[in-house]
């Protein structure tokens, strides 16, 4: 079968290569680079089928589709020899979609519910949650609990009761019948084996009929009977129904009737009862009728709009215009030790940047920071409306520049000395020679990755909260907002700081806000990028 | 020619993809199916009598900062989410509850204690969640109403158990939670510097800036502000009969009435405004300030709680109630920290079954206890405590009067604007109009 000549006449330099081999008679051949492939492609379809059980039994069929229809493509793409493009294409393709297509989908999807704290559940969830809520009934005593079944624990369940007062009861969900001593068979230790044809179980037993026990309710005269544990039971009286008809929930002690309204059983004078979760329906365009007409959300908003462009702006033109600087300063072919330089600029860069802002959060302390002890003085860098942005500015420039200072001098490198050479030939003076020819150069290259760090500024979450928590707080806004507060930090706040707990509805909502602002400038500076091109 | 390559050729891939999937198990099916999520520091423990399952510890590289990862639930009868210092506690007990009934116990570690409701709440739902987790008394609010708590009956057992901690794991009529651990803050008083107990707040603060002025200490009172100043202010704020939200006639909680600007919360602002014009307290103060201030014996007293104390071995000092102010009582924040069963446990007889015959009584109890020197609240372990540990007893002192945090989701509005409040008094800023605008923000945040 596997013909061992071609290997050696023939060897091949990677997948890619058997495709590449013309005319050949079609033969799979065993070269170790095809086993590597094969063994790759075992493991993706490992994955599909490991993965399809638990998405068969959730009767995800959407689910259950793309990935036999994916997985299926992809062991055909990659064993013909007629689809050399997609098998450059696929790999690609499919990462876009796990960590660009599905997050923005979903988070778009999200943007229009309800979901949050209090609304994470699918509706039949919610109400087996609210029809599996019992209520005790007060004064009720306890029994000792025996679990028992007949045919060898295999048959109908019944619990085996004793009360206090030494009295035997024997429940099933037919009723309750008090006992003679006589019929229950007790081993030396006192513990229950048998009573006629019901045997006790052990706990083995009960975990495997936990869902049959867990509904048995034996009605007796106080209430139903049900087993708190596996050795105690007591009486309880069920507190909702719920009525499929009317798609209506009941509280059965108080009569009271809920009504679905917007992923909560709301009662008619507009109340949920707080002992039972909502779920997460869709509610079309409400989070962002919020958003514009909220007066608490509002309030602060357009200050922190501001600032937010304001920051990113700084942010930008702040490190690059360092950055550049020092790369052409270290692009002096005449410049010793510049590789030293280099290394100790890079420094603030190969730090993670959230270390960095709580090491300068620590280092900006008014009373006891390093900064003012050092200096002697008592600025309050993060507590003072305007300081705080200084501040905060400062510390994104030193985390920022060394990118800046990278990417520039990788540009500089790429332009010849030629054109300058020519330029000064032209009679340019050497700033003329760099404001006219050299930087409108390296904008060409380097504009991309400006606008680029513009949207990564523009949420720029970890600076700003972890600096100062966008503080320091902004004194009268309707809701909590801070002078250094940017878009996204501002929605933490109000999504997760406040409310009820966590609204991803609004966050989802916002972000999506965020995300056609951020696209919005990021296609214009494209255009006028383009138009910078044309200069070349 | 070519048909017979292609059957071959898909025959093996079969083979290989199931021999694959076979060693991939249920990570692969966790991979597969939430795809940007991974496994992290899982610590799995599993004991078992009726069949051998393997001690498995995968440590994989370490989290960020804020993405949590999802957890999958481990593969026994019985599984259980702790955090470090718990693990081994439940690990131990878990053993002997299998053995003894022959059921599978697994114990997952989470990171941290704080996580471990956020995850129940991502994983219960889609059936990845625990049968059992710990969490602390006030997220018990958004886990009930997120419906992934179950009530747990703790009639049986109640009688051992202090009064308070119980209440703190109540909601809306139903218990849900075993209290194991009880915390509060407390005043920490170096004795060297202060041999003897002010009894007033007046003279503490008096003392306490004398030290500063006589230039002995740099810090008069080392309370942390910044991110926890509502939770350690809360024993002086309730001096002057300050509240957080407050109570209808049914005993539940009055959402439209919030103590901030209420006659009692405007004077205390008043008062924090002049402790804070002394200079008595410093929003700069930082939990690391306080800890190093206090360490170092720069600081003759500090604000806070039993997690704090192992950093003060350097110095000699008591733990006591802070004294009154103006003649009100100082009554802490009470947090309560407990076992829970979820709503979508796979056995919740079992664990109910586990925690109620189990873990509630004194000897488990104790290793809660011996674990982690938090307050206990069993009252068997409590009783012992004076002799044993005068540290815990003088925070059990403290907290013998305190409030039990509110567990209603709502208390998730009031963190944040109490604590611009507090920055902006502290910084020199107009006090009533700061705690008056914070009560305004909750009432909005609270109505949605």
């Amino acid at each position: 079968m596997v013909d061992r000549t071609d290997v050696t006449e023939d060897p091949p330099s990677g997948p890619g290569s058997a495709e590449n081999r013309g005319e050949r008679s079609p033969r799979f051949s065993f070269t170790p680079a095809f086993v590597l492939k094969l063994l790759f492609l075992a493991a993706v379809n490992g994955l599909a089928i490991a993965g399809l059980p638990a998405m068969l039994d959730q009767g995800w069929w959407p689910g259950v589709a793309s990935v036999v229809v994916s997985t299926v493509f992809i062991d055909y793409v990659y064993l013909s020899r007629r689809t050399v493009p997609a098998k450059y294409l696929i790999p690609g393709t499919i990462f876009a979609l796990i960590f660009q297509v599905i997050p923005v989908v979903y988070t778009g999807y999200i943007a229009f519910t309800n979901f949050g704290t209090g609304n994470i559940l699918t509706k039949d969830q919610a109400i087996e949650r609210a029809e599996s809520l019992y209520s005790s009934v007060p004064g009720s005593q306890r029994f000792q609990l025996s679990i028992l079944a007949s045919e060898d624990g295999e048959g109908e369940l019944a619990l085996l009761l004793t009360d206090e007062a030494g009295n035997r009861f024997f429940g099933t969900a037919a009723g309750l019948e008090a006992l003679a001593p006589g019929e229950v068979v007790i081993d030396d230790a006192g513990k229950v084996l048998s009573v006629d044809d019901f045997v006790a179980l052990n706990l083995g037993q009960i975990s495997d009929r936990q869902d049959e026990l867990l509904s048995l309710e034996i009605p007796s005269e106080l209430g139903l009977v049900r087993p708190i544990t596996a050795t105690t039971a007591a009486v309880y009286n069920r507190l909702y129904e719920y009525d499929a008809q009317t798609d209506t929930l009941t509280n059965l002690e108080t009569g009271e009737v809920y009504t679905p309204v917007q992923g909560n059983f709301t009662s008619a004078a507009g109340e949920s009862p707080e002992d039972i979760p909502g779920w997460s329906v869709v509610v079309g365009f409400d989070n962002f009728k919020r958003i514009l007409t909220s007066e608490a959300i509002r309030g602060p908003f357009l200050r922190v709009f501001v600032w937010n462009y304001v920051f990113a702006v700084l942010s930008v033109v702040l490190t690059f215009a360092l950055g550049l600087l020092l790369a052409i300063t270290l692009n002096h072919p005449t410049l010793r030790g510049r590789r030293v330089y280099r290394s100790l600029l890079i420094i603030p860069y190969a730090l993670p940047s959230f270390m960095s802002a709580l090491i300068w959060r620590g280092l900006l302390n008014q009373d006891f920071g390093v900064i003012n002890e050092l200096l002697g003085a008592n600025i309050a860098w993060l507590n003072d409306p305007w300081m705080a942005k200084v501040s905060v500015l400062l510390v994104n420039l030193w985390l920022g520049f060394p990118y800046m200072f990278l990417i520039s001098t990788g540009a500089l490198q790429a332009i010849p000395d030629e054109l300058k050479e020519a330029s000064y030939v032209d009679g340019a003076s050497p700033r003329q020679a760099f404001r006219q020819v050299v930087f409108p150069l390296l904008l060409v290259t380097l504009a991309p990755l400006l606008i680029a760090s513009f949207a990564f500024n523009f949420n720029n979450f970890n600076v700003i909260y972890l600096l100062n928590s966008g503080g320091p707080p902004i004194e009268g806004a309707q809701t909590p907002a801070g002078h250094t507060d940017i878009l996204i930090s501002y929605t933490f706040r109000l999504a997760f700081e406040g409310g009820r707990g966590q609204d991803f509805g609004l966050a989802s909502a916002i972000a999506l806000l965020i995300f056609i602002m951020v696209a919005g400038v990021s296609a214009f500076s494209f255009r006028r990028t383009r138009a910078l091109e044309d200069l070349t | 020619m070519l048909k017979k390559q292609w059957r071959l050729m898909v025959g093996l891939l079969l083979v290989l993809a199931l021999v694959a999937s076979a060693c991939a198990g249920d990570d692969a099916a966790e991979e597969t199916t939430t795809t940007t999520e991974a496994t992290t520091t899982t610590t799995e423990a599993t004991t078992t009598t009726t069949e051998a399952v393997e001690e498995t510890t995968t440590t994989e590289p370490e989290e960020t900062t804020t993405t949590t990862e999802a957890i999958p639930r481990a593969d026994a009868d019985l599984v259980i989410w702790a955090d470090d210092t718990r693990t081994p506690i439940f690990e131990e007990f878990g053993r002997v509850f299998g053995d003894e009934n022959g059921i599978s116990v697994a114990v997952q570690e989470i990171p941290a204690i704080e996580e471990i409701d956020d995850r129940v709440i991502q994983a219960a739902p889609v059936g990845e969640g625990p049968d059992i987790f710990i969490s602390a008394n006030d997220v018990l609010g958004g886990l009930v109403a997120n419906g992934v708590v179950e009530p747990l009956d703790l009639t049986a057992v109640a009688d051992d158990f202090a009064q308070g901690a119980i209440d703190a794991f109540t909601f809306a009529g139903q218990t849900y939670g075993l209290p194991y651990a009880v915390e509060n803050i407390a005043l920490i008083r170096n004795t060297d510097l202060v041999p003897d107990a002010p009894a007033t707040f007046d003279e503490l603060e008096e003392i306490a800036l004398g030290l500063v002025e006589a230039g002995e200490v740099e810090v008069p009172l080392a309370i942390q502000q910044g991110e926890g100043a509502p939770y350690h202010n809360f024993p002086l704020f309730t001096a002057f009969g300050g509240y957080v939200f407050g109570t209808a006639e049914d005993g539940s909680y009055d959402l439209t009435d919030i103590g901030l600007d209420s006659e009692a919360g405007l004077a205390a602002a008043q008062a924090f405004a002049a402790w804070g014009e002394s200079g008595l307290m410093d929003w700069d103060v930082t939990y690391d300030i306080m800890l190093e201030s206090f360490g170092n014996g720069t600081a003759p007293f500090a604000v806070t709680g039993p997690w704090a104390v192992p950093n003060f071995e350097n110095v000699n000092f008591v733990v006591e109630p802070i004294p009154p102010v103006l003649g009100g009582a100082t009554r802490p924040f009470i947090g309560v920290q407990g076992i829970m069963v979820s709503s979508f446990a796979e056995n919740p007889l079992i664990a109910q079954t586990f925690i109620l015959d189990f873990l509630a009584t004194q000897e488990a109890q104790e290793a809660f206890f011996a674990a982690d020197p938090r307050g206990p609240s069993h009252k068997g372990v409590l009783a012992g405590l004076a002799d044993s540990d005068p540290n815990l007893a003088g925070f059990a002192a403290s907290g013998a009067d305190g409030i039990g945090i509110p567990n209603i989701p709502e208390m998730g509005s009031v963190w944040t604007p109490w604590t611009d409040a507090y920055q902006i008094i502290l910084q020199g800023g107009d006090a009533e109009a700061a705690f008056r605008n914070a009560a305004d923000q909750i009432r909005t945040a609270v109505a949605g």
